[in-house]
């Protein structure tokens, strides 16, 4: 058995839930949007246009708020696994002979298929802030957030597999999330920022993502765009490797 | 080869909490092509059996000896392993390609066994609209989709008012009649164990008594006297005068079980307000008696 048929089927299964229950999309989108415009609303006559950028703050934080977006998304992708593992489909599919990676992979594509055509609802905005958008650029942002996507679900899934309830996952992910979102870059240029901020922004892979993201957008980013990519691709990788590694382990007894 | 054929099991769960606590110790099963109950109290083991068998425990010690099953083994646990915002047939199509089935040969499976259970005019129906009995049924077809020659029930029918339970047992039936399967069943419910074929009851991880239901009832006699009781010392007052008439019985709850009974105990019982019953056993009062027995420690081995 190879997995694929019911990676498919699983993913299939995760994308048509989605669309019987559309006000979790439009949750996930509508509060970056809410946050951008109290951002923008708030700073904008103080800010003007980001310094060692071509874009205005406005613009600037679009990637940001398209990271938020897909960061929601993930996080919903990720606690759906716990539900499903104590009262859903998952429990059959975990007694199946499918291959428990086939799990991981299927919650990892329909959240970032789902998360990416959120965000691209939100970089489509760019135009109107002055930010002429390619097709190119387009691609290569979704490819971007596709990174960012695939890394965070995976982180997520993995965490979900451990800490098995949804309480626990809240608790946890907005206490790693929120500050590694925050301190990316998302609504700021790090490249100014206080020494330790910028050490902190450094060592944080989706940093790496927003840089990508904006080189391939044609903003200015103060970072190398290939070592962007090379580390946001290395980020997803790990994402995927965690999860599938956590989900095919096996309750193992004492003896 | 048996279908099943588990030897010296042993499973040992570890919390911070409450440190080690054996859920299975040394236990042994051998069973194929039969309906086998396993009967027991909440943590007596039974479900832990069930995830050993499924293969999503991997238990400390012990062989596992289950050959067919990963690839032909289903399970139906508690409450329905269905996507409640899928329809029925999106929700087999699903267990089919978790088993690797091509859609066609899902389809075909789909039509034959959602007319078998009654589910022909509702596979386009999403699953919360349907009702727990229709629900339940749609969980068994899934169950049923990879023609499983091992099926795991986990108290099937919990939740289910007594007509859907009805129907769930006549198409369980119904199915094993028509299909070779093995069925294993999770229950502390009686009445159910009464459809298994042979019934294992268990305690504390362990098996404290294995055979068919009428055996284990024809072990207490054909009457047992079961006297109810409202404090200790009734109670003890009452196992006296059992034991002063020969009746081998045991106490547990202010509630004393004699088996062998002789009819006339009903009238010469001192405890003026006791309630006393002599009956036919019942499943649960074996299970009660043996539970409590002092003479039925658990043990290893298979005692048919």
């Amino acid at each position: 058995m190879n997995g694929l048929r019911a990676t498919n089927a699983l993913t299939k299964r995760e994308l048509i839930r989605q669309t019987r229950q559309p006000s979790r999309i439009i949750a996930s989108v509508a509060t970056p949007l809410l946050i951008w415009l109290f951002i923008v609303g708030g700073f904008s006559r103080s800010i003007g246009s980001v310094a060692d950028s071509n874009a205005s703050i406005g613009a600037y934080t679009i990637p940001g708020m398209a990271s938020l977006t897909v960061m929601f998304a993930s996080i919903f992708a990720a606690i759906s696994l716990i539900q499903d593992r104590h009262d859903g489909v998952l429990r059959a599919a975990l007694v199946s002979p499918a291959p428990r990676w086939s799990i991981a992979m299927s919650k990892i594509s329909a959240g970032s298929i789902l998360a990416l055509i959120q965000a691209l609802i939100v970089l489509l905005t760019l135009p109107f802030l002055g930010i002429s958008i390619t097709p190119m650029g387009i691609v290569g942002a979704i490819a971007g957030l596709a990174c960012i996507s695939i890394a965070l679900i995976g982180l997520g899934l993995a965490l979900a597999w451990m800490v098995d309830s949804t309480q626990g996952f809240h608790g946890v992910m907005n206490a790693l999330l929120m500050p590694m979102w925050l301190t990316s870059g998302a609504v700021f240029p790090v490249e100014d920022s206080a020494g330790w901020l910028k050490i902190i922004a450094l060592i944080n892979p989706l940093t790496w993502t927003h840089t990508a993201i904006r080189a391939s957008l044609g903003m200015d980013t103060g970072f190398s765009p290939t070592l962007a990519w090379t580390i946001s691709i290395a980020f997803a990788i790990f994402g995927i490797a965690l999860a599938t590694f956590t989900i095919s382990r096996t309750k193992q007894s004492k003896s | 080869m048996s279908a099943i054929d588990l030897t010296n099991i042993r499973v040992v769960y570890h919390t911070r909490k409450t440190g080690d606590r054996i859920a299975l110790d040394n236990f042994s099963l051998n069973s194929d092509n039969e309906m086998l109950a396993l009967l027991g109290p909440n943590g007596a083991g039974k479900s832990t059996l069930l995830n050993v068998i499924s293969q999503t425990i991997t238990p400390g010690s012990g062989s596992l000896n289950t050959p067919r099953s990963r690839q032909s083994l289903a399970v139906v646990f508690q409450t329905p392993a269905l996507d409640e915002l899928l329809t029925v047939r999106e929700n087999l199509l699903v267990a089919g390609a978790l088993h690797d089935l091509p859609k066609n040969e899902t389809t075909t499976r789909i039509e034959s066994i959602a007319a078998e259970l009654g589910l022909a005019d509702r596979l386009d129906d999403q699953i919360r609209r349907l009702s727990g009995g229709l629900a339940r049924r749609a969980d068994l077809a899934r169950a049923l989709i990879p023609h499983p020659t091992v099926l795991l029930l986990d108290e099937p029918t919990t939740g289910l008012d007594i007509d859907a339970r009805r129907i769930f047992w006549e198409t369980l039936d119904h199915t094993r009649a028509r299909l070779e399967m093995t069925v294993l069943m999770a229950t502390h419910i009686t009445e159910e164990a009464e459809h298994a074929d042979r019934v294992l009851m268990i305690r504390d991880g362990r098996t404290i008594k294995d055979g068919t239901p009428a055996d284990l009832k024809s072990s207490l006699g054909q009457r047992i006297i079961r006297i109810s009781l409202s404090n200790d010392a009734e109670t003890a007052h009452a196992s006296d005068w059992l034991s002063e008439n020969s009746v081998e019985h045991i106490t547990t709850n202010h509630l004393v079980i004699g088996h062998h009974a002789d009819p006339s105990l009903a009238t010469t019982c001192p405890v003026e307000t006791a309630a006393i019953t002599i009956a036919p056993p019942t499943l649960a009062d074996v299970y009660t008696y043996y539970a409590q027995s002092p003479s039925c420690e658990p043990t290893t081995e298979s005692l048919i």
